[in-house]
């Protein structure tokens, strides 16, 4: 009933995690997809170091003969993978066949860029409690430099009060940081003005940042709600915790750049682990003028996510 | 605190704010925070596809926090 083989390989490296998976599966390389899971950390003195992990999957291109192999048992993990990386991302493994099929089916149908572009414009009124999902996706910089209180407009005067509410009323004892947002050329909205960022900071935020940034997004999204209600108008304004989102957007530029360097070198789609809306944007600004490759999400919901296409 | 959180969201977020009724009951495997809006104000506070709802629940559970670390956070609206 699975109607397509996948497996989990680990090595030192990314090609190497490739190769023994290739070779588990008996298959070739133009016949599978590789996702990569997990970049090889060399940890800190030898503590810490991590496996590269990937995902192959196989495409369906041969006919439907029973495969060479049976197939491969998971590869016995190293005990080194088995003990250090299990959590983080076990969302991806609890993908149900059914409902890979229909993200299978729906796949040819969609293959869209982010929506930004493609959004009706928005009526006034009502809709200006409806956010632009998008906005997160501004591939943050380094902020600008602190401003004086003085410089500070309306906008984000009642986000940060709003925010402050919230974030006393779920007793989380932080500080509030204020400064502009320096947009980049890939951001795509070089015409607007830039936003507000304001940056929560404090001890043991992590609960306020939530798995892949998810409690993140929500405080932001009821932060720009209850503003924008208040100022009549869209509140212009991001919220950050820690810097969680400069961070998350440095690092996925810079995987982003990688594996679309694998991908052309090895001249086969590479896809990325799933990923929320904002950071798939991210990864799509990115190579977005990248002269040997283009990029696609495929999936639906949480199990969506970016493939790197060598043109 | 549960409580003040939903409340303050709530009344910020719909019309009839002096409709806007939160109360909160522990049980012994979870907190349930009942919100009560006026009949018109529920869109508003359900949102589409229920996406302010799940930001409610997602904010809910840090609020919860230390305290009830080990019970399901529920946000009962109607």
């Amino acid at each position: 009933m699975e109607p397509r083989r996948s497996i989990e390989a680990t090595g030192e490296s990314i090609q190497e995690a490739i190769d023994k998976g290739l070779a588990a599966l008996g298959a070739a390389p133009n016949e599978v997809i590789v996702e990569v899971l997990e970049e090889p950390s060399r940890g800190v003195f030898g503590i810490g170091a991590r496996p590269a992990r990937v995902r192959l999957q196989v495409l369906i291109t041969r006919p439907p003969a029973p495969p060479p192999a049976p197939p491969a048992p998971p590869p016995a993990p190293t005990a080194q993978s088995e003990k250090t990386e299990r959590k983080p991302r076990e969302h991806s493994e609890h993908k149900e066949p059914r409902e890979q099929k229909a993200r299978a089916e729906r796949r040819e149908r969609r293959a869209e860029r982010p929506p930004r572009q493609e959004r009706a414009p928005r009526p006034p009124a009502d809709e200006l409690l409806e956010d632009h999902e998008d906005d997160e996706a501004l591939p943050l910089t380094d902020a600008g430099p602190d401003v004086d209180e003085a410089e500070l407009d309306d906008d984000v005067k009642v986000a940060r009060e709003v925010l402050m509410q919230l974030l006393q009323k779920m007793s989380v004892r932080a500080q509030i940081s204020v400064r502009r947002v320096e947009t980049t050329r890939e951001s795509g909205r070089e015409n607007e003005a830039a936003p507000w960022l304001l940056n929560v900071t404090g001890h043991e935020l992590n609960p306020l940042i939530g798995r892949r940034g998810e409690t993140l997004a929500a405080l932001q999204y009821v932060t720009r709600l209850i503003s924008s209600r208040q100022l009549q108008h869209r509140a212009n304004i991001i919220v950050d915790v820690d810097g969680y989102k400069s961070r998350r957007s440095q690092l996925l530029r810079g995987l982003a750049l990688r594996m679309a360097e694998q991908a052309v070198q090895q001249k086969r789609t590479v896809a990325l682990e799933p990923m929320p809306p904002h950071e798939r944007r991210i990864i799509h600004l990115t190579l977005r003028d990248h002269a040997q490759v283009s990029t696609r999400s495929v999936g639906e919901g949480e199990g969506r996510k970016v493939t790197i296409v060598p043109k | 605190m549960e409580q003040e959180l939903v409340e303050y969201i709530a009344k910020n977020l719909v019309n009839a704010p002096e409709q806007v009724k939160v109360s909160r009951r522990l049980t012994s495997s979870s907190v349930i925070v009942e919100l009560r809006v006026a009949q018109q104000d529920m869109g508003r506070i359900i949102g589409k596809n229920g996406r302010v709802a799940n930001a409610i629940r997602a904010l809910l559970r840090v609020a919860a926090g230390d305290q009830h670390r080990d019970k399901r956070v529920i946000l009962d609206i109607d």
